[in-house]
């Protein structure tokens, strides 16, 4: 705290000092008005000389000059000189709290705050004659600032001064929020500890004072044994309202002036020039900092200061992450260091403010807000799609929020696609917050919002089993790949979660396609699910066997397109093969935990066989739909002779292929008769013409099924 | 003073009528219009209403309602109340899959979440779907038209396949608990 800058004819060596290179331009102006006697200069020289008690009425020296120095500040932003004269100023109080407040709220700098001036500031915060606006007023004017400081050691050091003033009532949560920006492991102490609970007992779970205790838990787990609520709801606030627009205008102006580095950051999103929300802050904070960092542990560094990958390599242990956590979302850079680190306390972080934010933009709308401008959210969900650390907690809390008053087309395809991200959760957890309002969603919905579920619970299950069976191929490897997002799932529970999801799709889409009127687009997103449920057991080694339901299969199998019936036989082909295999691999390895279930079989047997008798045997077909339907129920003999019209030749999906099989076969005949094809020879031959027309799906099925030598009985 | 009942009328071939009852008026009239203009296949009747009972004088001339919407807009505490009075006023048979609560403004920060909860307690006692919708924007309520529409065309039985009844039991209104509370 010794060092002081109020001599306002050295500013522009103070600030070259703490400057360096980074601001020459500026510099150069500056010297270039003290050439010129500039009254600039002179204000500043007022303020850092006149004397307490000074009268503040009819001053017009103090008013010219406070006048003066605010068109600067809101002009181009002050000097770190200057801020250091002002800060010391506005603080002693020399001339009251109201001017104390009136410059803190114009005290925007140019590019930097130098640390000495806010240590001597939170001196004089310490001394406790300041009126407590003030003090707020002055915490969140850190808060805001809390980037451009130029380092933050000296800060550190006096973290035990702030920490004090945790008691306070009223400024609690802004010290909090100050602490939390400053904690390292150094700090957490267990008479810290104490002192934290002590307040939270005597107060109540305040949001910032839980997210101090969490962010102390990540650090040093043993000494806190109270669980955390792994979700808080709302996060800090930001404290930067008054002086948001002015430091942004500044920052930019500044920016533009000097000439632009070229980052080595993908920028994923162009700030964008005009803004007229007021009550919000989607916005992703730009990537700030201070100029330079010298601190005890070693050169620090700024992530937006490296310029190259090896200079990342280089520095990868002394990297400095920004106060704000949401302006790591805008480079990707940022976020793949962050999963490379594994740094706990910086994922919470970031976990906090998207949450926080996610919920204030989302689900607390302001009605008169401009409703039409809504790129800029789903920018933002964008956003939150790409990170690399997949889904944050918060981002799932929002998003069961969200979904419970989701009318099912706003920024549909960002939340499907976050949905699709949600790790295995417990059965019930899942059925009451994703399932039930998803089912209430869909059914109301339009086709093609059934096809983008379908798409979405598809897509989720796949992460799962790939999650899955990473895990458990490579017990060795240590893939908690990221500690937010761990699977604290038993294999029984997993089990019972994705057969639970399979068949929740199953129920969707049966009664989909029927109110669908069995929609071609829906068939196909409803089979691409099942060609990833079938083939669990080989591509993914779990021993789970889940048919499609009744209303899934026989639809596809009677559907008037070819596709449609292709897909459904190389998914029947496919389950085949797993049961194979899981069959042989029971008797080869004897596994008393390895068990099918008999009904598995016999429930693939029947499917087998009403699919055979239909396409192939025609005449004894015996559709067995198993017990869902009641046997008097369905008028067996009339269906019986329909049955007959849906073995290959006379399906409706196939009959364009057998007639023009017919007239390749007799060119000369005029009179189709396409029960000639069912002869021993003809049928093999238009099983080959089938093939050759590219339905791989039926061709698997029929190899791996039929007997060659076999022909469909009812033939001549 | 009368009941609403849905079978005192004969339906029309290739007709839907669809009851949307507001307590504000601001919402239906929007939605009225994108209902209608949507349809081309059948024809779509729609009746406004602020509350129920519906006046005796047009008993004549009413046609056959297919399916009753309340509009809530959580904004104002009065629009749960007067979907609450206007309930008693809709005959029993209506609730087997031809109400439909609509809710507007759940995401606005000034509502509570307590108005919300007891919207949704209302719509699972009676077994109904309840429908969120965003109502400032256009697209937004030519969403909730659609999907109204849809709803719509299966209580007048103009979708195979589909009963009224049926899509109600896959959509009605389920209470989940607090997320708050049981999300940790």
């Amino acid at each position: 705290m010794s060092k002081t800058m109020s001599k306002s004819h050295n500013v522009s060596e103070a600030e070259s000092c703490i400057h360096g290179a980074a601001n020459r331009s500026s510099r150069r102006s500056e010297r270039r008005r003290a050439d010129v006697e500039d009254p600039f200069g002179r204000a500043l020289e007022y303020f850092s000389q006149v004397k307490a008690g000074t009268p503040v009425k009819g001053n017009d020296a103090l008013e010219n000059n406070l006048v003066l120095v605010e068109r600067v500040a809101l002009g181009r932003g002050l000097p770190p000189g200057a801020v250091a004269t002002l800060l010391d100023f506005a603080l002693s109080l020399r001339l009251g709290s109201s001017v104390c407040s009136r410059v803190l709220k114009f005290l925007i700098p140019a590019s930097a705050v130098p640390q000495d001036s806010v240590v001597r500031g939170v001196s004089w915060f310490c001394m406790g004659k300041m009126p407590v606006s003030a003090q707020i007023l002055f915490l969140r004017w850190i808060l805001t600032m809390f980037d451009l400081i130029d380092s933050k050691d000296q800060l550190r050091s006096i973290y035990g001064f702030i920490f004090s003033f945790v008691t306070d009532e009223v400024l609690s949560p802004y010290v909090c929020h100050l602490l939390y920006l400053l904690t390292t492991k150094e700090h957490v102490q267990p008479f810290r500890v104490r002192k934290l609970l002590e307040v939270q007992a005597k107060m109540g779970r305040q949001p910032p004072l839980t997210q101090l205790l969490a962010l102390y838990k990540v650090l040093c787990p043993e000494m806190i044994a109270i669980s955390m609520p792994s979700k808080t709801r709302g996060g800090f606030k930001n404290h930067n309202l008054p002086w948001k627009t002015a430091l942004a205008a500044v920052l930019k102006k500044n920016k533009t002036a000097e000439a632009p580095s070229p980052p080595l950051s993908l920028d994923i999103k162009e700030k964008a020039s005009t803004r007229k929300r007021k009550l919000h802050h989607l916005e992703v904070p730009q990537l700030s900092c201070g100029p330079e960092i010298e601190s005890s542990r070693g050169k620090a560094v700024h992530l937006q200061q490296l310029r190259s990958f090896a200079q990342l390599l280089q520095n990868l242990d002394n990297i400095e992450l920004p106060a704000q956590m949401g302006s790591l979302l805008s480079s990707s850079l940022a976020l793949h260091y962050l999963d490379c680190v594994h740094d706990e306390s910086a994922l919470l972080r970031l976990n906090f403010w998207l949450g926080s934010v996610l919920h204030e933009e989302f689900l607390f709308c302001s009605r008169d807000g401009n409703p039409e401008n809504s790129t800029e959210p789903s920018q933002f969900l964008d956003i939150c799609l790409s990170l690399p650390q997949e889904c944050f907690s918060s981002s799932e809390f929002f998003l069961f929020k969200f979904l419970a008053m989701w009318d099912g087309s706003l920024h549909q395809p960002q939340i499907l696609s976050l949905l699709s991200d949600i790790p295995p959760l417990p059965v019930s957890r899942m059925k009451m917050f994703l399932f039930e309002p998803l089912q209430q969603l869909y059914f109301t919905s339009s086709v093609f919002f059934k096809c983008g579920v379908i798409e979405c619970l598809r897509s989720m299950l796949w992460k799962w089993l790939t999650w899955h069976f990473v895990q458990t191929s490579h017990k060795e490897l240590d893939v908690s790949l990221s500690s937010s997002r761990t699977m604290n799932l038993h294999m029984s529970e997993f089990l019972e979660l994705v057969t639970e999801l399979v068949q929740y799709v199953g129920r969707l889409a049966s009664a989909g396609l029927q109110l669908e009127n069995y929609h071609i687009l829906l068939h196909h997103q409803t089979l691409n699910f099942y060609e990833l449920v079938c083939d669990v057991y080989l591509k993914f080694n779990l021993p789970l066997f889940l048919l499609p339901p009744s209303g899934v299969i026989f639809p596809s199998l009677l559907a008037t397109d070819p596709v449609t019936v292709d897909r459904l036989g190389y998914v029947i082909f496919r389950y085949r093969q797993n049961l194979m295999s899981a069959k042989e691999h029971k008797q080869q390895k004897k596994e008393p935990s390895f068990h099918i279930s008999r009904d598995v079989f016999r429930e693939f047997n029947l499917l087998m066989v009403a699919v055979v008798s239909c396409l192939w045997i025609s005449k004894d077909c015996q559709v067995d739909v198993g017990t869902d339907v009641h046997k008097a129920l369905v008028p067996l003999r009339t269906m019986l002779s329909y049955c007959k019209n849906y073995n290959l030749i006379h399906h409706p999906a196939f009959l364009n292929y057998a007639i023009e099989f017919h007239q390749k076969c007799w060119p000369e005949q005029t009179n189709v008769d396409l029960s000639s094809i069912q002869g021993k020879k003809y049928w093999y031959w238009y099983l080959e013409f089938l093939f050759s027309q590219g339905f791989d799906g039926l061709k698997d099925f029929i190899q791996n099924n039929m007997d060659h030598q076999s022909t469909p009985v009812g033939g001549h | 003073m009368s009941t609403l009942k849905p079978f005192s009328k004969i339906p029309e071939l290739n007709s839907a009528n669809v009851l949307l009852v507001e307590n504000e008026e601001q919402f239906q009239k929007k939605l009225a219009d994108v209902i209608v203009n949507a349809e081309k296949d059948v024809s779509v009747g729609v009746r406004l209403a602020r509350r129920l009972p519906l006046p005796v004088e047009n008993e004549e001339t009413r046609p056959c309602i297919d399916l009753v919407v309340f509009i809530i807009n959580l904004s104002f505490e009065r629009s749960f109340q007067s979907v609450e009075l206007s309930l008693k006023y809709v005959d029993p048979g209506f609730f087997l899959g031809k109400v439909c609560f609509l809710v507007t403004g759940a995401r606005c920060w000034s509502v509570s979440s307590d108005r919300l909860q007891s919207v949704r307690k209302l719509a699972t006692s009676l077994r109904c779907p309840l429908l969120y919708a965003e109502d400032q924007t256009v697209e937004g309520v030519n969403t909730a038209a659609a999907r109204l529409l849809r709803v719509l065309k299966v209580t007048a039985g103009l979708t195979p396949w589909a009963t009224g009844l049926s899509l109600s039991t896959l959509t009605r209104c389920t209470l989940s608990s607090d997320l708050e509370g049981d999300f940790d």
